[in-house]
């Protein structure tokens, strides 16, 4: 064999093989098609009981926009696509494949990138997409008022929910490294707690359950509870910035699983 | 070419691997040879930057591996080889290992027919045997025709037609020039296939020399056995000129550090009746244990102690 100096890519280059690696890996297990379909199904699915439920509305005289189908699906559809963002985090420290990932983009910064990217961006698009499908399916079922400017701030909405949870999920997987262990957490920070803690009537319950990225994500996308556009966005965001801060730095710092 | 310079690496109170020091060099195939727990996986794994260091350093080709914008083309490896996602197909997980280096789909294709994987390649990992998982790991480590091959314990559990295989294989890798790390704690392993023997023991380095002068070095310490129906009287007589006498069962005494003449002397001086008399070289195995015998972490109970101590 004959050494040959070859000039080695620069970091822009290295990082669009790691994301373009990180999609491969993303499309060729079925755990993210299934998600895919989970999602697809609650997001649009519920969207399209509301519209027939707001059939019964007719008679009020009061109709939700369509864009309410679609906030409605991706409540609850948006942990479809969380756990998939999870597992593409999680299930390579449960099958040992970090080993070889971490042999083929050593360079650990750049790898948090690609993995922050990739599944959160992809997870973000499909949540858009179907969102908007589920809108459009209530305007044209049940003849809910679609208006393009509504759902253009709307779809933003669930995009931003959408970002902000899968960056957590990837932070709490990346510290976690236990898939069953990460999806409690974000099961709980995201859904259970906001939920559960203002239903037990004390104050203080409340006031913690507000500080939880769930409450930020809930406001986004049902208008609940009292708090300002800015409040919600700085829940969202600091806290996909903790989870992120510290599940990379645990993949900087830690040896590889 | 790898060179390893004082590695260490604790976890807490335990010491895996403690002030490594060795280079590996290239067109050999280096054998690296401990007892379990000697701290060969843990080296490797800080070869590569997977774990980190307690101290030291090591250089891959010169460089620190994980600084490294293509390190499949520098090195590769096969550390555990059930380490795939099991729901992904082997040509897969090599399309994705391709895909971190701009490696075309041709090689992909290369490396499953190098290594024997056919038509397998397209199944989900998950219902593949050992020897195709240790066949997709050595693809996977040969793909960016890497100047360094490193392979944790590859014969592992493999039948004698896949350790065959693997024997040729880096032997033909070494031939080729490249640097071929390969880790093992059975010494017959060995035989047939490392050119060069680094040899730790509790994460220290016990031997790093060729393989015949580990074999040389080793075969100076040779071994009396002798039968006697007075043993007893005869081990003390030879404990008395200095010689190290081990019982070993049956009448039989394993002396070491005279010659066959001074214990057949000896028995004449004491008027001791000897039935057998003869001279042993030790195996292979033999001589591995012998150099890592006080490294090994957990001994066989009731292992023979020595009849006095002088
Ligand atoms: N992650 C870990 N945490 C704690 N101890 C470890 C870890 N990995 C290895 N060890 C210990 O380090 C020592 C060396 O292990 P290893 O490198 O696997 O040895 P070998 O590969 O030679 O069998 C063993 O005592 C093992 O128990
Ligand atoms: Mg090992």
């Amino acid at each position: 064999m004959t050494a040959v100096a070859v000039r080695e890519p620069g970091t822009p280059a290295v990082f669009g093989r790691a994301a373009a690696a990180e999609w491969l890996r993303l499309r060729t297990v079925r755990t993210t098609w299934w998600c895919l379909l989970a999602a697809a199904v609650t997001i649009v699915g519920i969207g399209v009981i509301m519209a027939y439920d707001a059939d019964d509305v007719y008679a009020t005289g009061e109709l939700p926009p369509a864009t309410a189908a679609g906030e409605f699906g991706v409540m609850l559809g948006q942990f479809a696509l969380l756990v998939l963002v999870l597992l593409a985090v999680t299930q390579e420290y449960a099958s040992g494949a970090i080993t070889p990932t971490l042999q083929w983009t050593p360079r650990r910064g750049l790898l948090l990138a690609a993995r922050l990217t990739v599944p959160v961006l992809a997870a973000t698009a499909a949540g858009v997409l179907l969102a908007l499908t589920a809108d459009i399916t209530a305007w044209l079922i049940a003849d809910l008022p679609f208006s393009p400017g509504d759902v253009a701030d709307s779809l933003g909405r669930v995009a931003a929910v959408l970002l902000a949870g899968g960056a957590l999920a990837v932070g709490v997987g990346l510290l976690l490294r236990s898939t069953a262990g990460a999806l409690a957490t974000v099961f709980l920070l995201q859904l259970v707690l906001p939920f559960l803690l203002p239903a037990f009537g004390v104050q203080w319950m409340a006031d913690l359950g507000e500080l939880l990225p769930g409450t930020g994500a809930i406001w986004m996308l049902l208008g609940e509870p009292d708090m300002t556009a800015g409040q919600a966005t700085a829940l969202l965001v600091g806290w996909a910035a903790l989870a992120v801060g510290l599940g990379g730095a645990s993949l900087l710092r830690r040896d590889a699983g | 070419m790898i060179e390893v310079r004082g590695l260490t690496k604790r976890y807490g109170a335990v010491t895996a691997v403690d002030d490594l020091t060795f280079d590996v060099a290239p067109g050999k195939v280096t054998g690296f040879l401990g007892p379990n727990g000697a701290g060969k996986s843990t080296t490797m794994r800080m070869i590569l930057g997977l774990d980190r260091p307690t101290s030291g350093s090591a250089l891959v080709g010169g460089r620190p591996f994980p600084r490294l914008a293509e390190p499949l083309r520098a090195a590769g490896a096969l550390l555990d080889a059930g380490a795939v996602h099991p729901g992904r197909s082997g040509r897969d997980h090599l399309r994705v290992a391709a895909r971190t280096h701009g490696i075309p789909l041709r090689r992909v294709d290369e490396v499953i027919d190098q290594v024997g994987l056919g038509p397998a390649a397209r199944r989900r990992v998950k219902g593949y045997s050992l020897g195709m998982r240790q066949r997709l790991g050595i693809a996977t480590a040969l793909i960016g025709d890497p100047a360094v091959l490193l392979f944790d314990e590859p014969m592992n559990g493999l039948d004698l037609d896949g350790v065959r295989w693997i024997r040729r294989l880096v032997r033909g890798l070494a031939d080729e020039g490249r640097t071929v790390l390969l880790s093992s704690h059975l010494m017959s392993e060995m035989e047939q296939t490392a050119d060069h023997l680094v040899i730790i023991g509790r994460g220290r380095l016990i031997a790093d020399a060729s393989f015949q002068e580990v074999m040389r070095g080793q075969g100076s310490g040779r071994k009396v056995r002798v039968r006697t129906p007075s043993t007893d009287q005869l081990a003390g007589a030879l404990l008395r000129r200095g010689a190290v006498v081990h019982p070993s069962g049956d009448g039989e005494l394993l002396v070491e550090g005279v010659t066959a003449e001074v214990v057949g002397d000896v028995a004449l001086e004491e008027a001791v009746a000897v039935h057998r008399l003869a001279e042993e070289h030790s195996s292979l195995e033999q001589i591995y244990l012998d150099l890592t015998g006080d490294s090994v972490q957990y001994r066989v109970a009731g292992a023979p102690e020595l009849v006095a101590q002088r």
